[in-house]
């Protein structure tokens, strides 16, 4: 079992590599009308207009650092029934970790996505799951704009 | 104060004894007045004298007594007795006609005169015509009866004529009190005019005297005032103001023109005491302006004597000077001479710069061309560092897939590791190649920089050394011309020092003139003092006269 590691701020945080659809070089994006901050554009992915998240302006409220490690990490995000390709757009995404054994660390009832930390990896990056990880406002908004 | 009063008392004296003259003669006319009026005292007395001799004497214009007469004829018998009685009686009758003639004269035709020389005077008439006519020749006859009738008519004659006489006293009686009423009223009346009259004579010789006295006073006071005014004149003092008066009278008269005088007088003096302190100044002017002049043309010869040492002086000292320009002559030569030869010097160095500064430009191009092949292995290595990313990408990609795929993925997967391996190893020789090409294009900026600034000194030495060359260019110049100016100041000095010698000359005829003038001016000098003692003595004289402000 592999994970991919990233950083967002000064997290070091890991997704597991089956529920990655793909990673892609960071690229230029349209920035979308009146959108919330985190959202920093729509990307054509596979024939349809792909949401793209900045965790780095998720966790720390900043963007992410224009470097060649920032890339997209293409997940996919289900709610009431229905899915949606997200992009996640993380620093330092260029490591694949065995998924060793999970410790659970500090959990907060707020931040539910940042689950159990990876005890044998460099750095103890948290695990974290696409699921939860976008607050429901985010999820709401990507999912109606999917319905209509 | 003695002779202010003088005029008045004396004034008031011959007042006073008109008053007593004029007292004494109203109180004796008064008096007498008094004493001859009517009723008065004198008047009584004359009228006492006239009753009594009337009393006493038998009336002559009354006819009683030769009535009486007759009736003694008529009883005497004895013959001379009857011839005595008859010749009084015709006294009598001459007595009676001859008052009657009289009072015929003095009395007036009116009622009482015509009762006194007609009535009484016919009745007599008749009276002594019967008596005469018929009784005296009856009694020398001696017929007494005869007489006896004649005596009877006689008598109605008689009653006749004493009833007019009546008449008369009754009528002079009256006529005498109205005329002393008369008389007394008259003199009453006289009297208070008099007294009247003496009032009015004793007040206007009081006004008089005020008036006298008055005049007398201002009289005195303006006489004094102008005798005061005259005795200050004498004294020297001008400053009095005489009063304006415009009387016209002598001592108005007098005033205005002893003013005229002190106001002429006081001009007078002014103008002369403004002349005296004029010529006072002015002789005070000439004595300094000379006392000046004098310490001047001292000052002068001094200065005089002063200048030719000083001429003396520049004589010698021009001759110095020529001297000394002929020494710094010959040094400027040689400063010339060693100044071209550090000019040739010079010359050679600015050479050898030139050639340092051209090596210097072709080692500032070569690090050039080094910076710019520097510049293309770094973009080499951007191109290898990006192949490495997209490696690393791709494998990650790869590795999930393999995860995806599950066992069949396993050999993939390992694939996939291996090219992420390599991918990481690319990129950090790219790193290391990227980081010495960092500091050779440091090095090379550090070279091109010292050479930059080697090339900017030897361009600055450069210019330093043309500058150098330039200044002793000028100074030789300069000492060239010099030694041109170093003649020509010779030459000044030498018509410099011959000037000096006539100059000297000149100041020693100068110096005769100043004391000629000296000499001069100190006679000038005395002149003045005594022209200034002069004018002391003429101030003094006016110090005398004084004129108030």
């Amino acid at each position: 079992m592999l994970a991919l590691a990233f950083r967002a701020g000064n997290a070091d945080l890991a997704i597991a590599a089956r529920s990655i659809v793909e990673v892609l070089p960071r690229v230029a994006l349209r920035t979308p009308t009146l959108a919330p901050a985190a959202v920093i554009g729509l990307l054509p992915y596979r024939g349809t207009l792909m949401p793209v998240v900045d965790l780095c302006m998720l966790v720390e409220g900043r963007p992410a650092a224009l470097e060649l490690g920032t890339r997209i990490i293409v997940v996919r995000i289900h709610y009431a029934g229905d899915s949606r390709l997200v992009g996640l757009q993380a620093e330092d995404v260029s490591e694949l970790i065995e998924l060793g054994p999970t410790t659970p660390g500090l959990r907060s009832s707020e931040h539910a996505w940042l689950g159990d930390h990876l005890t044998q990896a460099a750095g103890l990056p948290q695990l974290v799951d696409p699921a939860e990880l976008l607050p429901e406002a985010l999820t709401k908004l990507f999912l109606a704009k999917a319905e209509t | 104060m003695s002779n202010k009063s003088n005029l008045a008392t004396k004034l008031s004296y011959f007042v006073a004894v008109f008053l007593v003259l004029f007292s004494i003669f109203a109180l004796l006319a008064w008096r007498t007045l008094q004493q001859v009026r009517v009723q008065g005292p004198l008047y009584d007395e004359i009228m006492l004298g006239n009753e009594l001799i009337a009393d006493v004497l038998p009336p002559p214009q009354f006819i009683i007594e030769p009535y009486l007469l007759t009736l003694q004829l008529s009883e005497q018998t004895g013959a001379t007795e009857i011839t005595r009685l008859i010749e009084k009686g015709n006294e009598l009758r001459i007595n009676y006609e001859n008052g009657q003639e009289k009072w015929k004269r003095v009395l007036a035709r009116d009622t009482m005169g015509d009762l006194m020389t007609v009535t009484s005077y016919r009745a007599a008439m008749e009276f002594f015509r019967l008596r005469d006519d018929e009784f005296i020749p009856a009694i020398r006859a001696g017929d007494r009866d005869l007489a006896k009738r004649v005596l009877v008519q006689m008598g109605q004659r008689y009653e006749a004529h004493r009833y007019a006489i009546d008449e008369v006293w009754k009528l002079a009686a009256q006529r005498n009190v109205a005329n002393e009423a008369k008389a007394d009223t008259l003199v009453s009346s006289k009297l208070s005019a008099l007294a009247l009259l003496a009032l009015a004579i004793i007040f206007l010789v009081f006004v008089m005297a005020w008036f006298a006295r008055r005049a007398a006073a201002t009289l005195s006071l303006r006489v004094q005032l102008v005798s005061e005014v005259a005795d200050r004149v004498a004294h020297g003092d001008l400053s009095t103001e005489v009063p304006s008066t415009t009387d016209s009278d002598e001592t108005g008269r007098l005033l205005g023109s002893i003013g005229r005088m002190t106001h002429n007088l006081r001009s007078l003096v002014t103008r002369v005491k403004q002349a005296s302190v004029e010529l006072m100044s002015t002789a005070t002017e000439f004595a300094a302006t000379s006392r000046q002049q004098e310490s001047t043309v001292q000052g002068f010869g001094a200065s005089t004597n002063q200048i030719a040492a000083a001429v003396k002086q520049i004589a010698a000292t021009s001759q110095e000077l020529l001297a000394t320009m002929e020494g710094i002559n010959a040094v400027s030569a040689q400063t010339a001479d060693l100044a071209e030869q550090g000019q040739s010097g010079l010359s050679n160095l600015d050479s050898t710069m030139d050639r340092l500064a051209q090596t210097a430009n072709a080692m500032s191009a070569r690090l050039a061309a080094i910076r710019e092949e520097a510049a293309e292995i770094t973009g080499v290595v951007t191109t290898i560092s990006k192949v490495a990313d997209q490696t690393n990408l791709l494998s990650i990609n790869a590795a999930i897939e393999a995860e995806k795929a599950g066992e069949q993925g396993l050999g993939f997967l390992v694939l996939a590791r291996e090219i992420r391996r390599l991918a990481d190893q690319t990129a950090v020789a790219t790193l290391d190649i990227e980081q010495m090409v960092k500091q050779m294009q440091s090095a090379v900026s550090a070279g091109v920089m010292e050479i930059d600034r080697f090339a900017e000194e030897v361009r600055s030495g450069v210019g330093t050394v043309e500058r150098v060359g330039g200044q002793f260019g000028q100074i030789i110049s300069e000492v060239r011309t010099l030694s041109e100016r170093f003649d020509t100041v010779n030459h000044g000095m030498r018509s410099q020092s011959h000037g000096a010698r006539q100059i000297g000359e000149a100041m020693g005829q100068l110096l005769d003139g100043a004391r000629q003038t000296s000499v001069s001016l100190r006679e000038f000098n005395g002149a003045t003092e005594s022209l200034r003692d002069a004018v002391t003595v003429l101030k003094q004289e006016i110090a005398k006269f004084n004129l108030g402000s």
